[in-house]
């Protein structure tokens, strides 16, 4: 039938069929899911405790009101005597009542807490992002990072809405009904039970492929999430490229693989409910069989053997309910993996303890320095560079594109940490000096400048939390940004759209320029900060540039030669290493690397 | 809504098997109870074993048959339900990929992301569990009602009573709840929103230590979507008291009435019994007619999400122009802005380029250098004016067949997740390793990727995060060259690279003699050996010519040669 609606089987032996050793793991892995979610709930044990107290009265109220019922049809309506029916009916009216108060307190109080534990996963998974490496973000695609934070928080959310209290009343029912059974008649109740390990065996098989599918679905909405996110993002590529029906194909193919594992999915989870309805009906045959058989031979009265029976449809019913929670159990446990997983990520290097109270001087030495990305593999993006920077010096570095100089910046800031040597920053090593202080005292402006979906005065004090908006303004003028940002139309107050899509590239730069002077620091780093400015404008900003140069340490990349001309210090960096450095005038003298790509620039002029 | 749910149509057949096989389970459970009572009266009571195996087998055979049904409907219900999620979200993308750029900006990201994903998601719940459970609660619920009115329509006469109540009641619930589940879902829009754009800027926040900033930030948002989720669940959560009120209610009723029948003779007892028990049934089933409540208002909150996307206007649309320009090129008095509201961005803009020429664009920052660009290719179309390429007027092209013909290389250059050797071929699939090698020769990035120990099987990272500026824009580069196009716009396209690599980067474009070039640049070295040099300022051109020409007629454009003379000048 599968092969007519074209789903083959997803499952490889493997996922199934673990090997025992596998298998603890996996199951230990699973326990530890569950005890991890448990320990925020657990967290609002009194609103739990309330929400149990709750579903026990509602269950004991639905018990009450039929066995009320009973008695009055039997001891008042049958002997048609009427007297006394009011009270009940009063009483039963109150039951009612009761029962309808308790079941909306039990679900009222149950989201609250199913929505806390979210909210706190949720918040827990968003305090990770900010703390893992940048070296996580790069191999990661963004869309799957945010399935994790709403597709399978999803799944951890309707689960706890509902499971618990499922769960809580069958465990109350099945020992009620369990009891009574046992006293009516225990030769029957273990009859009944003979079901169990069956229904036990039925679960296991079918869970233990809908873990592994859960799993499979999951993953694969979050790369779907993925794809999605990064084509709509890059729309304008994909548009300017006419290459829609390819992102289309593309998107058919994830959408494909997503429909198949949630099919089989939704086969075995489906499946649980009917199987157990089978053995239901096994049960009750055995049961009424072997009563029958018994009062046959006068071992039980037929009487028990009526009730019992009604007894051993209530007591599987619970058990049904077991099995199916235990299956949204999994879903759950499969949104929740890919969250821990995150969450226990190794996280930014150990903070160094070191806290500045000072301002820094902004001495910087690279001691045989070398980098590359993965420890593992080649190549180096950095070898052997040794340099020193002084206080309060301008120092630029140049080179061809891929020479490294992006990653020594990366490397003052700790976005990285050194394969090895050491950096050392008023001659203190750098992974010594709390990371908060030590970029507390450096702005960026970074090659690509991002800002946010937020107003300018929002975006530009993002370099220094308190600035005040005539700081801010003040700022702007400098970094050449004031005249365009009064002809929008709500001005300093514009909210920008996401990406900052209603500005040009040239004018990103220039709030990101702003933002960098608003942060006063110690040591400014300038990627490539005008690339996209006009040379004009340039001009303008330079001379602002220059003046915020002046007593910090700064660092800056540029092509164009005339932004680096000012520089007290030139570094040429080829090939991931310092060539060459010295005064601007001493690299002419030289006639070196330099002095060769200022010859060819004038050359190409 | 209905939109939305007319993507059932191809799957209607296996939703009508699925729900067919659930009439089947449904059917066996109703005849349980009455085999059930056969089996007591006649095989335990009267002590006949005969009939406890007769009835006994009968009833495990129906089972049998009830699981078979079970089972079958999974397949089918599956299959519809899936192959339903799958064409809706083929559907959306579809859409999506085929809407203008206008109206693209229109729906933020994030918030279409979480349409094509998440709001599918809850309409393929609902539509999922209604053929495989949901739908048996209002079957039983019904059925019961009629079975209660065959044993003793005076007394069924009172569980309908108040079912007009309930209608009105739930109506007005489905509805609130469908606003508040919007509104849930438009916090997850803003939650995806925050965390996108937290990704987007991980070095930014970085660098400036704002993570505690943004997880107080966001925290806001969480618990906004907390407390929105709460307070629409916690309004479904009325339904099922208030069912069972009402519901109780009657039964009371019912049995004060009953016994004063039974007391006056009118009726038996065996009709109060019967009615109790179906009125028991009909409660049962209260809590799952619930649930469909909820699944219901959250999936037609969904729902109504998605018919935004599938119901708004979408392609730019080919309109016939007789006109024809003899230049490879041309643009008439183009007046353009990007949205009603907005101001112009151009103001009456005109230029024209035959067939090899090299346009250079210049300008201050802002002055409308990249959006001039993006009409080209018909990224946006012109408010007013007519662009013309290869004679014709873009707006008379399929965007597809203009499209091909230009290689736009945009300023910011975007890299895909995926190797370098596709993202390359991403201008054109059918490239082989020759062709991008050659054409990564040209761009400059050759020897630069093959010293990378993968080369061009390198992987690069969403947005080419692991590259540095320069080695994403001459990826960006050979990407537009592989398509081998007539028309060349290069966006500011090499503001990362060194005068050096530019400058062969130049040469080697050579081979590509007659193909008409776009090229905004800062640099006058770049722009001396434009056909002709287009200068920008606040929307218009205010002079155009060769570097010759606009060194005699214009100011500005002396100025800026002034600004790049200094370093010649110092050194």
């Amino acid at each position: 039938m599968f092969k007519a609606f074209q789903y083959k089987p997803i499952l490889t032996k493997e996922d199934i069929q673990s090997h025992q050793k596998k298998k603890r793991a996996k199951t230990s892995n699973m326990k530890g899911t569950i005890g991890r979610i448990w320990q925020l709930v657990d967290e609002q044990r009194i609103l739990l405790l309330v929400v149990l107290a709750m579903v026990f009265l509602s269950s004991v109220g639905m018990l009450l009101g039929p066995l009320l019922i009973g008695r009055m049809i039997d001891e008042q309506i049958l002997p048609k005597n009427l007297i006394g029916i009011g009270p009940t009916l009063i009483l039963l009216a109150g039951i009612y009542i009761m029962v309808s108060i308790t079941l909306f307190l039990q679900n009222y109080w149950m989201i609250g807490i199913a929505q806390q534990t979210v909210y706190r996963l949720r918040t827990q998974l968003f305090e990770k992002y900010q703390r893992l490496p940048i070296s996580f973000f790069d191999r990661k695609q963004h869309g799957d990072l945010m399935s994790r934070m709403t597709n399978d928080l999803d799944n951890v959310s309707s689960t706890l809405n509902s499971t618990f209290i499922e769960v809580f009343s069958s465990a109350l029912i099945l020992t009620g009904t369990f009891t009574f059974m046992m006293i009516l008649s225990p030769l029957l109740t273990i009859v009944t039970m003979i079901i169990i390990p069956m229904m036990f065996l039925a679960t296991k098989w079918i869970t233990r492929r809908t873990g592994p599918l859960f799993k499979k679905q999951q993953a694969t909405l979050g790369a779907l999430n993925g794809m999605v996110e990064e084509t709509i993002s890059g729309q304008y590529v994909v548009k300017a490229y006419s290459q829609e029906e390819r992102m289309i194909r593309q998107f058919e193919e994830n959408g494909q693989r997503l429909r198949r594992t949630g099919y089989w999915a939704n086969v075995y989870s489906g499946g649980i409910p009917k199987v157990m309805n089978f053995l239901n009906n096994v049960s009750f045959a055995i049961v009424a069989g072997f009563g029958g058989y018994l009062a046959y031979k006068g071992h039980v009265t037929i009487g028990i053997v009526v009730i019992f029976v009604e007894y051993a449809r209530q007591f599987t019913r619970p058990l049904n309910e077991l099995a199916n929670q235990f299956n949204n159990v999994l879903s759950a446990i499969a949104g929740a993996e890919r969250i821990f997983e995150i969450l226990d990520e190794p996280e930014e290097v150990e903070e160094g303890t070191k806290s500045l109270t000072k301002r820094l001087a902004g001495n910087i030495t690279f001691d045989h320095v070398d980098f590359k990305y993965d420890p593992q593999k080649e190549p180096y993006i950095l070898q052997n560079v040794n340099f020193n920077i002084h206080s309060g010096e301008t120092v630029a570095l140049v080179g061809a594109t891929g020479a490294g100089k992006t990653t020594i910046m990366q490397l003052m800031a700790r976005f990285y940490e050194t394969t090895s040597g050491q950096i050392r920053i008023d001659n203190q090593p750098i992974e010594q000096i709390s990371r908060e202080d030590l970029r507390n005292q450096m702005a960026f402006v970074l090659q690509d400048p991002f800002l946010f979906e937020a107003s300018i005065l929002e975006n530009i004090r993002y370099g220094r939390l308190n600035a005040t908006d005539e700081e801010i303004i003040e700022a702007c003028k400098q970094a050449n940004a004031h005249a365009f940002i009064e002809q929008l139309e709500d001005g300093y107050h514009h909210v920008l759209k996401p990406e900052a899509s209603d500005l040009s590239q040239g004018q990103k730069q220039l709030l990101s320029i702003a933002r960098a002077l608003i942060a006063d620091p110690a040591i400014l780093l300038l990627d490539e900060a005008t690339s996209s400015i006009d040379t004009v404008t340039e001009l303008h900003i330079q001379r602002a540039l220059n003046h915020l140069m002046k007593g910090r340490t700064s660092v800056v990349i540029a092509h164009r030669l005339n932004t680096v001309k000012n520089a007290d210090r030139i570094f040429v960096m080829e090939q991931g290493q310092l060539v060459e450095q010295g005064t601007p005038k001493e690299l002419i003298e030289k006639q070196g690397i330099y002095y060769g790509m200022l010859q060819q620039g004038k050359a190409i002029e | 809504m209905r939109k939305v749910f007319s993507y059932i149509g191809p799957y209607k057949w296996a939703a009508l098997v699925a729900f067919m096989l659930m009439l089947v389970e449904l059917a066996v459970e109703l005849v349980q109870p009455l085999i059930m009572a056969k089996i007591i009266d006649e095989g335990v009571v009267a002590g006949n074993l005969h009939t406890v195996i007769l009835w006994g087998s009968i009833m495990l055979g129906l089972g049998v048959l009830a699981f078979i049904a079970g089972i079958s409907n999974g397949f089918f219900s599956g299959h519809a339900a899936q192959s339903f999620a799958y064409d809706l979200r083929v559907a959306l993308f579809k859409k999506v990929q085929s809407y203008s750029m206008h109206s693209f900006l229109k729906v933020p990201t994030s918030s279409m992301i979480t349409r094509i994903t998440n709001d599918v998601t809850q309409v393929q719940n609902i539509f999922f569990m209604s053929l495989r459970f949901m739908m048996r609660a209002p079957l039983v619920v019904i059925g019961s009602l009629v079975m209660a009115f065959l044993v003793n329509a005076k007394l069924a006469i009172f569980l309908v009573i108040g079912i007009p109540f309930l209608l009105i009641f739930l109506w007005f619930m489905v509805r609130k709840g469908a606003k508040n589940f919007g509104k849930v879902q438009r916090r997850v829009d803003q939650v995806n929103r925050n965390i996108q754009e937290n990704l987007q800027a991980t070095r930014l926040i970085k660098a400036y230590m704002r993570g505690v900033y943004e997880s107080t930030k966001f925290n806001q948002l969480a618990v906004a979507l907390k407390t929105d989720t709460m307070k629409a669940l916690r309004l479904m959560e009325r339904i099922q008291p208030v069912l069972l009120i009402v519901m109780n209610g009657a039964l009371l009723v019912i049995l004060w009435l009953g016994a004063k029948e039974i007391q006056a003779d009118r009726m038996p007892v065996g009709d109060l019994v019967a009615i109790f028990n179906y009125t028991m049934r009909i409660t049962g089933n209260f809590s799952m007619f619930a649930m469909i409540i909820t699944f219901f208002s959250r999936a037609s909150a969904s729902a109504n999400r998605m018919n935004e996307i599938l119901s708004m206007d979408e392609v730019q649309t080919v309109q016939e122009n007789k006109e024809h320009s003899p230049y490879y090129v041309e643009a008439r008095h183009i007046t353009f802005k990007y949205d009603e509201e907005g101001k112009f961005i151009l103001h009456d803009v005109s230029f024209a380029a035959n067939r090899g020429d090299t346009i250079a664009v210049m300008g201050a920052t802002g002055s409308g250098k990249s959006s001039l660009l993006q009409l080209l290719p018909r990224l946006y179309d012109a408010t007013e004016g007519t662009i013309f390429v290869e004679g014709k007027d873009v707006k008379s092209y399929d965007p597809h067949d203009l499209r091909q013909k230009i290689g736009y290389v945009p300023q910011r250059s975007l890299l895909f997740t995926g190797t370098i050797f596709e993202n390359i071929t991403w201008g054109n699939e059918h490239a082989t390793l020759e062709e991008v090698e050659h054409v990564c020769k040209i761009a400059q990035i050759h020897e630069t990727i093959m010293r990378f120990p993968d080369g061009y099987e390198t992987r690069v990272g969403q947005k080419g995060v692991n590259l540095s500026g320069g080695q994403k824009q001459r990826i960006a580069i050979a990407r537009a060259l592989i398509r081998q196009p007539e028309l060349f716009i290069f966006d500011d396209s090499m503001s990362a690279l060194d005068l050096t690599t530019e400058a062969k980067l130049w040469q080697a474009l050579n081979e590509y003699e007659d193909a008409t070039r776009f090229v905004v640049t800062q640099k006058i070295a770049t722009a001396k050996s434009a056909t002709c040099i287009l200068l920008m300022d606040q929307g218009e051109v205010v002079a155009q010519g060769t570097h010759e020409e606009l060194l005699e007629n214009s100011a500005l454009y002396r100025e800026i040669v002034a600004s790049q003379q200094e370093v010649n000048t110092n050194v």
